[in-house]
């Protein structure tokens, strides 16, 4: 199946290229999961290929992106996917840029969490990390000052957060039914959002305002417990990011704070990230980097695993001709009930294809606490990626 | 025999008191403004670049990178690296911003996570792409940086050269000092020997293939550095040099580095 998907790849790219000036370009992953403790009745191992294809195609000073996927999971219908992530036409007017269409859209300072990167929803069952992301529906401006950088974003439909099959993993194991919406337009609610961001010296700053859907739903059990409903909170919230970038220490902040008002209630809220990364250059002779990261995440929203988590790492990167470099974060709440550790390693094999290796194991005292439902979902996972 | 030995004495006196006499740390300060203001007013430049590394064995990998760098005025230049191979780091787009006497801005943008990126910029020892080039070596070359002795005048290549030796001002560099070769007609430097902060010869990086642009700025079409500790060795290839394009101080912002393809 995977060569198969190769070679059709390949020849799609070929064909595609001409018409965009030589400006198209793909990515095929392969991508295999183990799960040591899978319980009874959910997946001991997954297998899935995905397609990414990036084209853009400049004329005078406009641009159209595209970044389309196209996933295909073996078991998993939670992780098959056909997306724009991005699919947008961007010119200038007015001394702005302006965007419409798909976007993808990063705001964030911190490594473990980024409580202020409100724009895109989470392709969560993608489990790809940070980005691992739905395309935004927007129109948005971008104005560059002297200052600094002014954004203005109106996303006309809302994505509903991906989730994996019950039996596949991570998942609680409950099926997940229809969303329920606090706004009465439901998915086809308005969203808007403004970022500023500036930096003077070794600080780069940046503050934001939200109104919308939140992102992540409260996930509440049904009255005979044989489903999970998605709700879909109001949020009304500001953000604010910092960082000191010193010689060889970086200091953190970002953090959230409004109310979420939703079905199931209402509540004020704030979640804040808060870190140091410490590195090495080239300690013991050796041309790699070690890198120290310490955070402390603080999250009172009902959709957080826990309201305090202290989270420390370890990044080295070997500056080696394959990029090899490996990632290690560990977090644990502050009751010390549930914690989860992960290790992410990857390097280059050679021009066109890299490897990546991902582990990652959830713990809990509790079984009903939020990782203690995730106890069957430690897992294993390789991918090939293949550039094009 | 005896008349060998006192001939051999009076060279090594001779050479030890021409040395003396003209090792300058003035004159090497206005050979490298020199070399500077010859330099000044190429506004802006692009080039493409084909960096191969090799190993000690002889086995080779390639890298495509383009390269876009602004004229500074007050500040140093401000300078813009574009991956474009291999396909795992497609994409990724190196932005600094160089100060003649404070650390350099540096931001790194990372296309998966379409996240610009403020990195520390005290990573200047460091290997830039697993080459044997160090970020401090792709770097604007800013006068401050350095203080300056002059060393003695000296044939290389068949051209007349200034042998002067820059030992960098910034503790956080990787090296000791460096002896520099640079031709007496247009300031081009033609030889660096990097000494790492052991003060033992650790690199050599050759500049060949020079052309000359808009009737005066001169660049090297081909760097050649070779680490002498390891054996290793990177080779910087330049094509399609374009100068004075058009780009403006904006395009040298973090923000473009989200809208550089």
């Amino acid at each position: 199946m995977i060569t198969y998907c190769a070679r059709f790849f390949a020849i799609f790219i070929l064909l595609v290229q001409p018409a965009f000036a030589g400006k198209v370009n793909g990515t095929l992953s392969s991508r295999l999961d183990f799960y040591p403790d899978h319980s009874k009745g959910t997946a001991s191992e997954g297998r899935s290929a995905e397609v990414k294809i990036d084209a853009f195609h400049d004329f005078d000073e406009s641009r159209i992106v595209g970044e389309l996927i196209f996933r295909w999971d073996e078991k998993d219908s939670g992780r098959r996917i056909t997306e724009a992530r991005q699919a947008y036409f961007r010119s200038p007017f007015a001394g702005f840029d302006v965007f419409v269409g798909n976007r993808q859209e990063f705001w964030g300072k911190a490594e473990s969490k980024n409580v202020v990167d409100v724009i895109n929803q989470s392709d969560a069952a993608a489990n790809e990390g940070k980005s691992g992301k739905l395309g935004a529906p927007s129109i948005s401006a971008e104005r560059y000052l002297d200052i600094g950088d002014l954004q203005l974003w109106y996303i006309s439909n809302f994505r509903e957060k991906t989730f994996n099959d019950s039996d596949a993993h991570p998942s609680s194991g409950v099926p997940i039914s229809s969303a329920q919406y606090a706004r009465k337009d439901g998915k086809d609610a308005d969203d808007f959002a403004v970022r500023f961001s500036s930096f003077a010296g070794d600080w780069d700053l940046a503050g934001s305002v939200f109104y919308g859907t939140a992102r992540d739903p409260i996930l509440s059990v049904n009255s005979n417990g044989s489903a999970l409903t998605p709700h879909y909170a109001l949020q009304k919230s500001i953000g604010f990011e910092a960082q000191y970038t010193g010689d060889v220490t970086l200091l953190k902040w970002e953090s959230l704070h409004g109310t979420q008002s939703s079905l199931i209630g209402a509540h004020d809220f704030a979640a804040t990230v808060a870190g140091i990364e410490y590195t090495f250059y080239g300690p013991f002779e050796r041309i790699w980097d070690i890198g120290l990261i310490g955070e402390i995440q603080h999250d009172d929203r009902p959709q957080a695993a826990a309201n305090q988590f202290g989270v420390a790492g370890v990044r080295i990167v070997f500056n080696d001709i394959a990029d090899s470099n490996i990632l290690f974060l560990a977090s644990v709440d502050r009751k010390i009930d549930q914690s989860f550790v992960s290790l992410e390693a990857s390097r280059r094999i050679n021009d066109v294809t890299s490897i990546k290796l991902t582990t990652q194991f959830y713990n809990a005292r509790t079984a009903t606490s939020t990782f203690g439902q995730l106890s069957d979902d430690d897992a294993f996972t390789l991918t090939l990626n293949m550039f094009f | 025999m005896k008349f060998a030995t006192i001939t051999m004495f009076v060279t090594l006196a001779c050479a030890i008191i021409t040395t003396i006499t003209f090792a300058s740390p003035e004159k090497g300060l206005e050979i490298a403004i020199e070399a500077d203001s010859r330099d000044k007013g190429f506004g802006d430049s692009t080039a493409q670049i084909t960096m191969i590394l090799m190993d000690k064995y002889g086995q080779s990998t390639e890298r495509a990178i383009r390269n876009r760098t602004f004229e500074g005025d007050n500040e140093g230049d401000k300078s813009l690296v574009i991956f474009d191979s291999p396909g795992d780091v497609r994409g990724t787009a190196f932005l600094s911003h160089t100060k003649k006497s404070d650390s350099d801005d540096q931001w790194l943008y990372l296309p998966a996570l379409k996240r610009v990126k403020r990195i520390a910029s005290s990573n200047k020892a460091g290997p830039f792409m697993g080459s044997e080039f160090s970020y401090e070596d792709i770097a604007s070359q800013e006068v401050e940086k350095y203080t300056y002795n002059f060393l003695r005048d000296e044939e290389l290549n068949g051209l007349d050269c200034f042998v002067v030796e820059y030992d960098p001002v910034d503790p956080k560099s990787g090296y000791k000092r460096q002896i520099v070769w640079m031709d007496k007609s247009e300031y081009r430097v033609h030889k660096i020997d990097f000494y790492d902060r052991k003060d033992a010869l650790l690199k050599t990086l050759t500049y060949e293939d020079y052309k000359q642009y808009l009737d005066k700025f001169w660049r090297s079409n081909r760097l050649v550095m070779i680490n002498h500790q390891t054996g290793k060795k990177t080779e910087l290839l330049f094509a399609d040099w374009k100068f004075r394009t058009g780009m403006t101080e904006r395009d040298f912002e973090k923000s473009a580095l989200k809208r550089t393809r």
